[in-house]
This record gives structure tokens, sequence and C-alpha cells, in this order.
């Protein structure tokens, strides 16, 4: 069992979930971004999501296309996503990391390169969210050979079908997409999530964890309660640092106050062990 | 994913379907004009005193340019697969509205995506799609072009293609997108191939289109693929020159990578960020180009070149004042680069360049940049 799985399951047995929290590197620089990655870490964050910015996220709402754009345009590179890491580990964080991020920057710098950096400078796994499984059998086997987990993104309009397809090639934990569409926070919990942890749940010995949407601890209970083993923000998190950036204590302050509150939620939410799950 | 497997799925059915072909090629023929002219630029050959130069007339289809090819076709195909709402992105605000006059046709929600910086330079393309019903979204990110168009329209495409089909107006995105676009814009090379047959008796010398995501040289250039007499020129935009790094030109200058779900030569930096781009002309201002040109760049067949801002201005002027036709500033790049070729090749051969689009929609920017407005 990889670390990721592990963290979700230390967490299940306690009947706890899994807070996982998502950082985009370089916004609006390494320093910033390092310190926040620690203040997570601290607040009791289970895993870390570290996103390696790119100019075009067709995935990602406006929340995380201004970050990344902060990013790149402080002229944030693919290397630094590697020195990041490094520093992160440097400073004691030994939570599990994934480098999520898109396929032309993995692609310029080499995927075998990629897979050999990242697992070197200390990640768990990595997630391409516009690499579709057809397109990325090269990427899965090098990632699996330098030990990093390949997480596969699943949504409402995946038929059960292509669960069956897909998941077997999943690896760490399986992040199932609330909602058809792009990343970022919105008021109600769509219902189609519920279903769609349903069905992934019953398809995967693997942990699955919800995202796209997720910015209140409300809603972390009630993923929990629909059978999910964690939830992912990415864009509640940012908008509660962005638009204090020019006093990075207190946007630090503030990441750390809403993560321990998120972290807080997941407590005693796994009410009882679904039998799939197992 | 399973969006574009549905699509893959009904565009198999639908091109075997006779029903779908003929209601097709009866819009294409009482509702958008077609088959367009092939046209002989007597003047235009005598002032360059080269080869004779044909001009395929797609700037006489209904709505102005080859654009409405592609869009009544996949309009048609939304309709079919039960979709009552069309999303589309848009540069120059051709394909813009092609699709909404599509929808209008059909009865379809038309939804039309289009950068900041293009709604300026094509005020008029937007009124027009306001008039046909189709609502303009204007997108604030990025370069505020073509590319973070698609971008947006893809984002929504995502949160929405239960009822909706997302109309790509050119050669690119994910497969089948450039599959579907070239066999609908085919039927510019179809025609070209048999007017030029009937008139000549033989195969052109050389095909001439300009390149922007690719879609009206795909269109004139394929059914001509395996006809290997006949040279295949690709214009793209040079902008203000290639080494100044303000251009389009995506198979002259740039590296393999991955965009908008295609892997393709597209324009970028060491670390896989996408370019921002320049053209005079909006519908060629994009980082990337269809992967099927990639290929026939790759393989020698088509020969990639280049016209800048100012030689397309040229151009612009030079056909219209020669033939009284005003080209719209994507065309003239394919006209600016045929008056290049036409200085050394043979007075007997023959050509034919691709006018996309007509120039109607440019005059206002040209007399801005000109400083008669």
């Amino acid at each position: 069992m990889s670390r990721i799985h592990t963290a979700f399951e230390e967490n299940l047995s306690k009947g706890d979930g899994s807070f996982i929290a998502y950082v985009c590197a370089g916004d609006p620089d390494v320093q910033f971004t390092v310190e926040q990655a620690v203040k997570l870490s601290e607040a009791g964050a289970d895993v870390l999501e570290l996103g390696l910015p790119f100019s075009d996220p067709v995935a990602d709402g406006p929340v995380i296309q201004s970050a990344m754009n902060r990013a790149l345009s402080g002229g944030f590179s693919t290397e630094d996503v590697f020195r990041v890491l490094r520093s992160v580990r440097g400073r004691g964080v030994d939570r599990p990391i994934v480098i999520m991020t898109y396929y032309n920057p993995v692609l310029q710098y080499g995927p075998e390169k990629f897979c050999k950096a990242a697992a070197e400078a200390g990640a768990d796994g990595l997630l391409v969210v516009d690499l579709p499984p057809e397109e990325s059998a090269e990427l899965d086997s090098l990632a699996s050979s330098f030990g990093l987990d390949v997480i596969r993104l699943v949504a409402p309009s995946t038929s059960s079908q292509r669960l069956d397809e897909v998941l077997p090639r999943a690896s760490g934990f399986v992040y199932a997409v609330s909602v058809a569409g792009i990343t970022g926070a919105r008021l109600e919990l769509a219902t189609s999530a519920g279903e769609l942890v349903r069905r992934t749940t019953a398809r995967t010995r693997l942990p699955v964890a919800l995202g796209f949407g997720i910015s209140t601890p409300e809603h972390v209970r009630l993923a929990l309660s629909m059978g999910a083993a964690g939830v992912v923000e990415g864009s509640g998190l940012i908008a509660t640092y962005s638009a204090a950036l020019q006093e990075r204590e207190r946007a630090l302050d503030n990441v750390e106050r809403h993560a321990r509150a998120m972290k807080h939620a997941t407590l005693g939410g796994i009410v009882s062990e679904a039998p799939a799950q197992r | 994913m399973s969006a574009l497997t549905e699509l893959q799925k009904h565009y198999e059915q639908l091109k075997q379907d006779e029903q779908f072909r003929t209601e097709l090629d009866g819009l294409l023929k009482t509702y958008a004009g077609r088959p367009t002219p092939l046209y002989f630029c007597r003047r235009l050959t005598e002032r360059l005193g080269g080869p004779r130069i044909y001009l395929k007339r797609e700037d006489l289809a209904h709505t102005g340019s080859h654009k409405i090819n592609n869009a009544l076709g996949q309009a048609l195909m939304a309709k079919r697969m039960g979709k009552r709402r069309v999303i589309a992105e848009t540069g120059a605000g051709q394909h813009g509205v092609a699709t909404a006059t599509a929808c209008a046709l059909l009865g379809l929600e038309c939804e039309v995506f289009m950068g900041e910086v293009d709604v300026q330079r094509q005020r008029l393309n937007c009124f027009r799609m306001d008039l046909l019903g189709a609502k303009v979204n204007v997108v604030k990110t990025g370069s505020k072009t073509l590319k973070d168009a698609i971008n947006e329209a893809m984002r929504e495409y995502a949160a929405t293609s239960d009822d909706t089909h997302y109309l790509i107006g050119s050669v690119v995105g994910p497969h089948p997108y450039p599959t579907i676009v070239r066999d609908l814009q085919s039927v510019i090379g179809k025609e070209a191939r048999e007017q030029f047959l009937s008139v000549e008796g033989r195969l052109p010398d050389a095909l001439i289109a300009c390149v922007g995501g690719g879609s009206n040289s795909i269109g004139l250039f394929h059914p001509f693929v395996n006809d290997s007499s006949v040279a295949m020129y690709g214009v793209e935009a040079g902008g203000e020159g290639i080494e100044t790094g303000l251009h389009s030109a995506s198979v002259c200058a740039g590296t393999q990578g991955v965009l908008h779900g295609f892997k393709s030569l597209v324009l970028q930096n060491g670390d896989g960020q996408i370019s921002e781009t320049h053209s005079v002309a909006a519908g060629l201002d994009y980082p990337a180009v269809g992967p099927e040109h990639a290929f026939l760049g790759a393989s020698g067949r088509v020969k990639y070149v280049y016209a800048k801002d100012s030689e397309a201005l040229a151009a612009f002027h030079l056909l219209s004042e020669t033939e009284g036709i005003i080209p719209a500033l994507e065309s003239a790049h394919a006209v600016a680069y045929a008056a290049k070729l036409c200085k050394d090749s043979p007075r007997d051969g023959a050509m034919i360049v691709n006018l996309s689009g007509r120039g109607d929609k440019d005059v206002n920017q040209v007399a801005d940049m000109e400083g008669k407005l």
C-alpha cells in the first residue's frame, strides 16, 4: 500500500475522513508556496496537492486560473516545482504530496525526466488532468517505475463501464469530481456527487476523495456522509489568501485557520465503514 | 471524455446516413450558395506576370466565408444528437457568425465565446451574432484572443455537454473534431478539383491557402493530397516577422506540444507554457495548428510558409484594386504568398488560391490602421 493510500486508511480506521489541500505552486512566488505547504501540514492536511501551473488550464475555474497567472507572470518554471518540493521536505513535512498539472509541461520537460525529478524531490503521486487513460500508458509505467501513484479523475458523466476500465489503472486514491465542469467553490454540493461516490467505491479498493466545489466544513461533512473517504479543496483555500497577499503573515494565517476548520470537519465523519470500501 | 466518445459514435453513424447527407447537401446548395465559383483573375494574373491565378470564392458563400460549411454540418449533427444548445469559439467572428446563422436556421440556442481583443477589432461581427439571436460571451482571460475563447468554450462544454454541442470552428481540439471539420470542409477541394478540371482540362500546379487552425486550407488540400503533381502551400501569419516573436506561425516556428486536447506543433516556451501570438488577422491568431497540418508538413506533402502583416495588407489592397474583390485579412495572407510565388513560376502554370472569406469585416480595422478613420 502506497503512502497516499496508507494515509487515508489510517484516518478511516479512526473513523476520520482525509483532507487534501491543493496548493498552486509559485502563487505568488516560491517562498510563499513553501510556507503555505508547511502551514497546511501543521493544520492537519493529510495529503498535499502541489499544482504546477499551466498557461491554459481548461479544467480550472477563475480562482485557480488567476493563481496560475500570478505564478507564471512571476517567472515560475517547471524546475521550480521540484525546488518547492525539496524545500517543503527539507522543512520536515512528511505528508504525502501529489504533483498535479497538465500534460504539456510534462511533455516538454520529458516524461521520464519529470517522473524521476518528482520522485527524487519527494513526490508520492502524479495527477495529469488533461491526459485521458487512453493516452497515458507511457506516463503510467514511468510513474510506477519511480514509485509514484497515478491519481485518476472520475466524473458524474463517467459511465460505470468506463469506471471499470479506468479504476484498475488508478493508484493512491481516486479523485471524484463532484460536478461536470471546472474547479471552483460552489454554494451547494451537487447531488450528482453522491451517486458517483457510491458507484466508484463499489468498484475499487482505493479511497475515493471528492473534489470540485468543496469550500466549507459543511461540504466536508456532507461529502463524507455520501461515502467519500476524503475531500479535496483548491479554489476555496486560494480565496482565503489571494486578497491578503500584501500582508503575507495574515495571508498564511487565513490559510491555516481555514484548513484547521476543514480538517476538523473530517474528524469522526466516517460514520460506518461502507462494506463496499473494504 | 464521455461526450467525445458519444460524438465519435454519432459521427460514424451520420457519415453513413443517406438522409443526413441529402439534407446537408441541400442546405449547402440552396441556403449556403454552393458550389462557390472558381474564378480566373485576369487582371491580377497580368499584373503579376506569372501563372494563371484562380480564386476559389468561399467569400461568396453565405455569411461570407468557408466557415458556414462546417457550421451547417455540425449544427445538423447537434440536432440529430438531440442537443438543444450549441456553443462555439470565434476569433475573427466569422465562425461565430456562421454558427449563429446555422443555429437560427435550425432553431438551436447559441452562445459564442470571443476574446475581448477580437471583440474590439471585429465589432461588426459581434453585432451580426446579436442580430442572429446568439449570445456573445466576452472572454477576458489570458491573451483575450482565439486561444482563450477555446479555453472558455471547453470549460463550458465540460459542464454542459448533456444538452449542448460544442461546435469547434477549425481542425483543432480533441479527436474526433479535427476529422469532422476536415470532412465537412473538404467540399471546397472537391468542388475546386472538378471545376479546375473542367476549365483547364488538367490539375492545377499549386494550391495556396492561409493557415491559422487550418480549416479552409485542409478543406482545399485534402481532395488533392494524392495528386502528387499538385504543390500545396499553407500560408501562416508571420505577423511582425518570425524573428520578432510577434507572429502565429505554428508550423514554421513551433515545436511539438499538447494544447486543447490534441498533439501538434505549438508555439510555446521551454517549459511548455503557451506563447501569446500576434497577427493582423484575428482568425489566424492562434498558437497551434491542426494535427493533420503538422503531419502534412513533416511528410513534406505541404510546404508551410508565412506572410507578414505588411504583406497581407499589401495583398488586401492589390486584390481589391485589380479584381474588385476585398479579401478577408486572413485570406489576404494566401494572396500575398501567391504574388510572391508568381515571380519564380513559369507563365504557363496555373494555381488555385483559396479566398476563404470576404473582407467587409476588416474594412474598419484597415482604415483605422492606415489612419483613414
